[in-house]
């Protein structure tokens, strides 16, 4: 039952990628599976997913407490839907290595993917004293202290992930966004808009910052910038926000502003996509 | 004079001259009222889909003794859906007028069969007499009221089994009477949920804790409507009149002439999909116009876990406005009619509401004005599905909610000061408002999954002046379900409400069509626009009181 807003592509681009630069302790690279956790990093990297898990299986039966083998094997799972097989994995490797940051941040990011919100929230706290330079699991405590309706906490876990990405030169859209949204909801219209507009300068591609602007300018009355900014969403397409979400903002930001026959577009855009994802 | 239908000029003197708000109040009496109802879902860890969604209860006065009874559904065996011992029973309870409740269930012949969910009560055959209509899993059913006490099954003879050509008896949830071609006659609607079936129920949750699936396991199904045929029979018209064209998730039914062109429009909550606004086209056939009208998805585009809605008027200005309830963090939905172009706005996080439920799980619901001060005010039956404890950290059972109107603009959560027995958490399901100790004070019935029925007693200290209007139709059918009732008051404010039994989720309310008056000592004008487009007008009626408005003109049927 899922009931936490997940930022899927989060996964793909946020967490998976990180295992790039995951820098490999000293004892990893001694270990006699390395070599084979290596190739399964850039098997993972180039998408071939059965080819990497083969290798991360080899890499762990000569060392079945590779740190590094078991994360990555626990990202490989989660893309797959496998959750039972990632915590198996990142049960190993929190206790073969109770130090390392990245594994509790990820053994903390599958909880809060399974919506087990107080086991999320511990090791995301734990990660973030492991590393706190770290923004990612100050975002994601954030997400998830949202979900259990812990807003002050969460407010303060977003910009304190926004402080910690500007710091470390890792400052992505979903961390600015993150709490632009939940301030919407608060009525924090100014603040809202403020970090709107800089995910926009940090990325002018970016759907959700576009999809964002126009939510706020739809809230604000101004159907025709909400428009404006829609159209654009619907130009990119990178993000969370689903074509349908912004089919369904512009045929609210038309409508509002008499323009009948363009809300009607979209009206029959979003059922035509309805209809694909039916076929 | 037209029946107003645009913004009061009276808003602002509305505001300066209310009432001091009194703080809601409710005690729960239900074990000392005699109502000794159970509801059981048989859950035995195998996490079937239907255990979560049954509970509906009606309120309506079955034996024309003025007083509120009480019918409710109940579950079945699992996987088996059959209702094998009295515990399974569903029941009715007759008001005795004095404060309690009789369980006549036998002597009336209504314990149902099969897997029930909801009821939907009205006056189907205009015999004066209100009927039952179950929803349920396996089996639908009709109970004709034959007066004396006794009701008879005519679910065959009528045609309304809701077995389906093509897809057999499809899970039906929700389920409302109104009159949809004002030819007098109450016409059904039923609300479908997914394709389900105890022998295929798919495996969900992590591995160490199995868990319910997400709605997105199983195919969604069309509603259905059923024409009455004014000779105890009725015909589908699901496919002919546009309803069977779209296939959702069904929940929560409500109806309401929401663009005031004098046909009914049907809005119906859909689980995790967007839901469906139908628009009457008054030739017998409807146009699902949610995206258009703004109420198919919460205002970012996402779908919610729609369960219950009504569909009234909570700014006073004539339109009615939707409120539609869902689960931890959607955020319960309030759509604010804008009575231009069918567009309705999304009005929740203005009003406070959205963030007000966001940690909240909402069942059924009704929109009524609980300390009469001119506003109707939110009720909602609240619990998280069973067995979520390990995934947010705290109890499933959760305290119901009440939210004060505050003069049309926000909702406040006036829950904590609603008395100690408002403040128990429980795993609340089905409700049912009406007026059962003839107080003038709206109360609540409410099941609880596998747990006694809660009787909520309005006992606000301090509330308002009231009237409740109670209409006998000839022409129209014979409760008035439809009819478009405006008071205005000596200072020239008006008040707007329709009559529907159709409320909340899965459940059916009193027909009466109420209203909360502040300190107004009198209605200068009381206004009936009856379903086939007749008026009438009364002056000068006296308030504290229920009324009967006869429709003029004609023979009764």
């Amino acid at each position: 039952m899922r009931f936490v807003r997940v930022a899927a592509a989060l996964l793909v681009c946020g967490v998976a990628a990180a295992q790039v630069g995951e820098k490999a302790g000293a004892d990893s690279r001694r270990s006699a599976g390395y070599p084979s956790y290596q190739q399964a990093n850039t098997l993972f990297v180039e998408k071939k997913f059965p080819e990497a898990l083969n290798a991360l299986d080899a890499a762990l039966r000569l060392d079945p407490k590779l740190v590094p083998a078991l994360t990555l094997k626990a990202k490989l799972a989660m893309a797959l839907d496998r959750y039972d097989v990632a915590r198996e994995c990142l049960e190993r490797a929190v206790a073969a290595d109770p130090l390392s940051a990245y594994a509790r941040f990820l053994y903390g990011f599958q909880f809060f993917k399974q919506n087990e919100l107080p086991e999320a929230i511990q090791s995301l706290e734990k990660a973030r004293q492991l590393d706190p330079k770290d923004p990612r699991p100050a975002l994601y405590l954030g997400l998830a202290q949202e979900s259990l309706g812990r807003t002050a906490d969460a407010l303060r876990s977003y910009r304190e992930a926004i402080g910690l990405g500007e710091a470390s030169g890792k400052l992505e859209t979903d961390m600015l966004l993150s709490c632009s949204r939940l301030l919407l909801l608060l009525g924090d219209f100014e603040e809202c808009g403020r970090l709107v507009a800089r995910a926009l300068k940090l990325d002018p591609k970016s759907r959700d910052a576009h999809f964002e602007s126009a939510r706020l300018r739809l809230k604000q009355g101004d159907g025709g910038g909400a428009a404006r900014e829609g159209e654009l969403a619907l130009q990119f397409h990178t993000g969370d926000v689903s074509e349908r979400q912004v089919h369904f903002l512009l045929i609210q930001a038309y409508q509002s502003s008499g323009r009948e026959g363009d809300a009607a577009r979209h009206a029959v855009a979003l059922r035509a996509l309805e209809q694909q994802v039916q076929k | 004079m037209p029946f107003a239908r645009k913004v009061s000029i009276f808003a602002g003197v509305w505001a300066s001259l209310a009432m001091a708000p009194a703080q809601i109040r409710f005690e729960e009496i239900a074990r000392k009222a005699g109502l000794d109802f159970r509801l059981k879902n048989a859950a035995a860890g195998r996490f079937h889909q239907v255990e979560l969604m049954l509970g509906g209860v009606a309120a309506f006065d079955f034996n024309n003794d003025g007083c509120m009874d009480l019918y409710f559904t109940n579950g079945a065996t699992l996987p088996g859906l059959r209702k094998a011992g009295p515990e399974f029973y569903n029941r009715l309870y007759r008001n005795n007028c004095d404060g309690t409740f009789t369980d006549v269930t036998a002597t009336a012949g209504v314990a149902g069969e099969g897997y029930s969910m909801a009821v939907a009560t009205a006056d189907f055959d205009n015999d004066g007499l209100c009927d039952i209509f179950v929803a349920g899993v396996n089996r639908n059913i009709l109970y004709r009221n034959l007066g004396e006490g006794r009701f008879q099954d005519v679910t065959a003879k009528a045609g309304l089994s809701g077995v389906d050509a093509r897809r057999g008896k499809m899970w039906s949830i929700s389920a409302g009477w109104f009159d949809y071609d004002n030819d007098g006659w109450l016409d059904l609607f039923v609300s479908n949920y997914v394709e389900w079936d105890p022998a295929k129920e798919p495996a969900c949750g992590p591995s160490d804790g199995p868990f319910y699936c997400h709605p997105n396991a199983y195919r969604g199904l069309p509603n259905q409507l059923f024409h009455n045929n004014r000779d105890g029979t009725f015909t589908d018209v699901s496919g002919i009149s546009g309803i069977a064209r779209h296939v959702g998730k069904g929940m929560g039914v409500a109806f309401a002439d929401f663009d005031g062109d004098g046909f009914t429009d049907v809005f119906v909550a859909n689980d995790s999909v967007r839901s469906f606004l139908f628009r009457n086209q008054g030739n017998g056939t409807f146009q699902e116009i949610g995206l258009e009208a703004g109420v198919a998805l919460r205002e970012d585009g996402n779908a919610i876990a729609g369960m219950g809605a009504d569909f009234r008027d909570f700014d006073n200005d004539g339109l009615p406005d939707l409120v539609v309830s869902g689960m931890i963090n959607d955020g319960f939905l309030l759509f604010r009619n804008l009575g231009k172009r069918s567009l309705f706005e999304d009005y929740a996080q203005r009003s406070g509401l959205r963030m007000g439920t966001r940690q909240l799980t909402g069942w059924s619901l009704g929109m009524y004005d609980f300390d009469n001060d001119g506003w109707r005010d939110l009720f909602f039956a609240l619990s998280h599905f069973p067995a979520l404890d390990r995934f947010i950290g705290r109890s499933s059972a959760l305290a119901n909610g009440v939210f004060r109107n505050v003069d049309g603009r926000r909702f406040e959560d006036v829950s904590a000061g609603a008395g100690a027995d408002f403040q128990k958490a429980a795993m609340h399901h089905g409700a049912a408002f009406g007026d059962f100790d003839g107080d003038g004070r709206i109360d609540a019935v409410v099941t609880t999954l596998e747990g006694p029925v809660k009787y909520f007693h309005n006992i606000t200290p301090d509330g308002g002046h009231w009237l409740a209007v109670k209409l006998r139709g000839k022409k129209s059918n014979r409760q008035g379900l439809g009819a478009l009732v405006r008071v205005t008051l000596p200072d020239g404010r008006s008040l707007y409400g329709h009559a529907t039994t159709s409320v909340g989720y899965a459940s059916s309310s009193e027909p009466l069509v109420r209203f909360g008056l502040g300190s107004a000592k009198t209605v200068k004008r009381l206004e009936v626009r009856w379903p086939g487009g007749g008026t009438q007008e009364i002056t000068g009626v006296p308030v504290d009181r229920i009324i009967e408005i006869e429709e003029a003109g004609g023979p009764p049927k």
